[in-house]
C-alpha cells in the first residue's frame, strides 16, 4: 500500500491517494493499521477502483469500529428504504430506483448536504470515519469538497483560540435543514425526538495525534450561554475562515472510488449536479466515535 | 473633486470636496458619474451632522425611512429623524445595548452579505454611511462587486439565472440567525417582495447579480433548492477578488450603490466599545420585477 499526497496546506498533509490495496478482499491487521495511520496523518484518503457491493463495504468499514445506523434510514419507514439500515443512501433514487421528483421530501432534506458539515455531529457520540463508495456518478458536477479543521484551527489568531477554547455548541439536524427552509415538522411527529440538540466542544483534540481542530458543522444552532443570533453569526464567521480555498480539497468522483474521511478533523459538502436527470448513487458507511466531546444537557 | 482608485473599477476615494456644504449640479453629477464608474466611494474627513448628511443625500433622490424605525415605538428611537438609520450599538439613552437586547439581535443580521432594503419592492439606490464614533478594533464594512460577480459566471449559469425571480423579506435574513421577534403590528413589513436575480444598471447598462441575505426563495423553485443555489451564488459573488474591506475612521462617509453591490458588517467588541454610524438611504424608483398583488411590502 502506497499513499501519495494530493493536497497539503500550512498545517501539513490533508488528502492522500492510496494505491496497491484491494479493500474488497479480506485485510490483515497490518493493512488496517496502515490505513488508520494514514487517516491520522492525512484526514481524507482516496482509493480508486474498489469494486464494493454493500456487504464488502460494510465488512471493510467494520474493521475500524462499530457502524452507525444512518439517520435517513432510522427516520424513514422500512418499506421506503432502498438500502440496509447501516448504509446511508446518498443517491437521488427512491426505493424503486427511480429519480426523485423536484419536490420529493427526501430530496429536499438531502439538499442540506450542500452545507459544510461533519457527519452525525447531531449525535452525542458523533461519527469517527465516513466511507463513501461511488457506484454511479453523474456526467457533470456532484463533487464532494473537504475542509481541514486542523489547519483551520491552527491558523486562528491567539485571541480567537483562547475565546473559543471552552465553548460548547448545540447541534441538531433540524438546524441545518431550517437554514435552507426545510422545516423540522417535515420530519414527522415520530422523529421529533431525534432532532433534540446535543452538545459538543467547539475545539476538540484528536485522541491519537493530539492535534486540535475546530469542530464545526451546519448542524450547529447555538453556543451554550450565548444569544442564538450572536452564536450563529460567530459560527458563520468561523466557518468562512475554515472553508477558505487554502484549506479545501475538491474530489471529482469516478465510479468505484472509495473516499474515507475523519469527521473529527474535517468538514465536507456535496456540490450541485443535474439530479433531476442524472443518477448519482453513492453509499456511505459510518464508523461510530468512541466518546462524547462534552457533557449533555439533562434529558437531551 | 478627485477620485483615487482603492479597488480597481470598484472602490475609489473621493477627495478635494466638502460634502457638508451645498453642492453645485456639476459636483452632484461628478459624484454620480463616479458612483457609476465605481460602485463605492469613500469620502474622508467629512464631519457631518444628521442635517448636513440628509441635505447631502437628498442631492441623489428621495430619502427612505429606516425599517427598524418604522417597526419600533418612537420612544425607542435614539435619532430624531426616521430618515436616519441608526447603525450603532446604542439605545435611546445613548447607553451600550446589553448582550440580549432585542434590537442588538436584530442588528446582527447586518453581518450577513446583503443589499440594503432589498426587502422593499423598489429596493434602494444609494446608501450613505457616516462614521461618528468608531471602535478601536474590528467593525469593518466589506463590499462585494455584483457586476464583477455576474461577469465571472460561466455562460450556462448566466443563462440559468437570467430570468429568475427571487423573493426577499427581512424575516428571511433574520430567521437564518434564529431571530423572529418583530413585535405585533409588523406582519405587513415582513411580507416578501419580488426582484429579478439579474438586474441591469440604468446608466451603464451593465448587468449584476441582485443577491441579498434577505432572499428566501426563487419563484417556482422548492425553497431548500432555491436557498442552496442562492448560497452557492453568494459564495461565488463574495470571493476575495470581488470584495473590499473598509476600515472606518471618524468622519468617513462611504456611499455605495445597492443595485450593484452587497455589503456586510464585521464583528467588534460591541458590548464594550461604541460604534456610532448613521445611514441615509436613497429610495429606489422602480420595480425590478412584477409584484404579487396584495403581497408585497411597501
Amino acid at each position: 500500500m502506497n499513499i501519495r499526497p494530493l493536497t497539503r496546506n500550512s498545517a501539513g498533509d490533508f488528502v492522500g491517494e492510496v494505491t496497491g490495496i484491494d479493500l474488497a478482499a479480506p485485510l490483515s491487521d497490518a493493512d488496517v493499521a496502515a490505513i488508520d495511520a494514514g487517516m491520522d496523518r492525512f484526514a481524507v484518503l482516496v482509493f480508486h477502483d474498489q469494486h464494493f457491493d454493500d456487504d464488502t463495504q460494510l465488512a471493510f468499514s467494520r474493521r475500524f469500529g462499530e457502524l452507525e445506523i444512518s439517520s435517513g434510514g432510522e427516520m424513514s419507514r422500512p418499506e421506503d428504504r432502498r438500502l440496509k439500515l447501516e448504509m446511508a443512501d446518498i443517491s437521488n433514487l427512491d426505493r424503486n430506483s427511480r429519480l426523485r421528483a423536484a419536490d420529493d421530501r427526501v430530496r429536499l432534506s438531502a439538499l442540506g448536504n450542500r452545507l459544510w458539515h461533519s457527519d452525525a455531529s447531531f449525535r452525542a457520540i458523533p461519527a469517527k470515519y465516513s466511507l463513501l463508495s461511488a457506484r454511479v456518478v453523474p456526467a457533470k458536477g456532484g463533487n464532494t469538497e473537504f475542509a481541514d479543521m486542523r489547519a483551520a484551527y491552527e491558523t486562528l489568531d491567539e485571541a480567537t483560540k483562547s475565546e473559543i477554547e471552552d465553548l460548547i455548541t448545540e447541534h441538531s439536524n433540524a438546524y441545518s435543514r431550517e437554514t435552507i427552509g426545510f422545516p423540522r415538522e417535515a420530519y414527522g411527529a415520530e422523529n421529533q425526538d431525534k432532532l433534540r440538540p446535543v452538545r459538543h466542544r467547539l475545539v476538540r483534540t484528536h485522541p491519537v495525534t493530539g492535534r486540535k481542530s475546530l469542530y464545526l458543522s451546519a448542524h450547529i444552532g447555538g453556543i451554550v450561554g450565548w444569544p442564538m443570533p450572536e452564536a450563529r453569526a460567530f459560527i458563520r464567521d468561523l466557518t468562512e475562515h475554515a472553508t477558505q480555498p487554502a484549506f479545501i480539497h475538491a474530489h471529482a468522483w469516478r465510479e468505484w472510488d472509495l473516499v474515507m474521511w475523519d469527521n473529527r478533523t474535517t468538514m465536507h459538502r456535496a456540490r450541485r449536479y443535474d439530479d433531476l436527470h442524472d443518477v448519482r448513487d453513492m453509499r456511505r458507511s459510518t464508523v461510530r466515535g468512541d466518546a462524547m466531546t462534552a457533557p449533555q444537557a439533562q434529558a437531551a | 473633486m478627485k477620485l483615487t482608485p482603492l479597488h480597481d473599477g470598484f472602490v475609489a476615494e473621493a477627495s478635494e470636496i466638502d460634502i457638508s456644504r451645498p453642492l453645485s449640479a456639476d459636483e452632484v453629477a461628478a459624484i454620480e458619474a463616479g458612483m457609476d464608474q465605481y460602485a463605492v466611494l469613500v469620502f474622508r474627513d467629512q464631519p457631518l451632522t444628521d442635517e448636513t448628511q440628509q441635505a447631502f443625500s437628498r442631492n441623489f433622490g428621495e430619502l427612505e425611512q429606516a425599517l427598524i424605525a418604522q417597526m419600533s415605538a418612537a420612544t425607542a428611537q435614539r435619532l430624531k429623524s426616521f430618515e436616519m438609520a441608526d447603525v450603532s450599538n446604542l439605545d435611546a439613552n445613548g447607553n451600550l445595548r446589553a448582550r440580549d437586547d432585542n434590537r442588538r439581535m436584530y442588528a446582527l443580521g447586518n453581518r450577513l452579505w446583503h443589499a440594503d432594503a432589498s426587502f422593499r419592492a423598489t429596493g434602494a439606490i444609494y446608501s450613505l454611511l457616516s462614521a461618528r464614533v468608531v471602535p478601536s478594533r474590528g467593525g469593518n464594512t466589506e463590499f462585494a462587486d455584483m457586476r464583477a460577480a455576474y461577469d465571472a459566471l460561466d455562460e450556462a449559469t448566466k443563462a440559468q439565472v437570467g430570468d429568475l425571480i427571487t423573493e426577499h423579506s427581512i424575516a428571511f435574513s433574520r430567521a437564518e440567525l434564529g431571530f423572529a421577534e418583530y413585535g405585533p403590528g409588523n406582519e405587513d413589513k415582513v411580507r416578501p417582495v419580488r426582484h429579478s436575480l439579474v438586474r441591469t444598471h440604468p446608466v451603464t447598462g451593465r448587468k449584476s447579480l441582485y443577491l441579498s441575505a434577505h432572499i428566501g426563495t426563487i419563484v417556482g423553485w422548492p425553497m431548500p433548492e432555491a436557498r442552496a443555489f442562492i448560497r452557492d451564488l453568494t459564495e461565488h459573488a463574495t470571493q476575495r477578488q470581488f470584495t473590499h474591506a473598509h476600515e472606518w475612521r471618524v468622519n468617513d462617509l462611504v456611499m455605495w450603490d445597492n443595485r450593484t453591490t452587497m455589503h456586510r458588517a464585521r464583528r467588534y467588541r460591541d458590548l464594550e466599545e461604541v460604534r456610532d454610524l448613521r445611514r441615509t438611504t436613497i429610495r429606489g424608483t422602480g420595480l425590478t420585477a412584477e409584484q404579487v398583488p396584495a403581497m408585497a411590502a411597501e
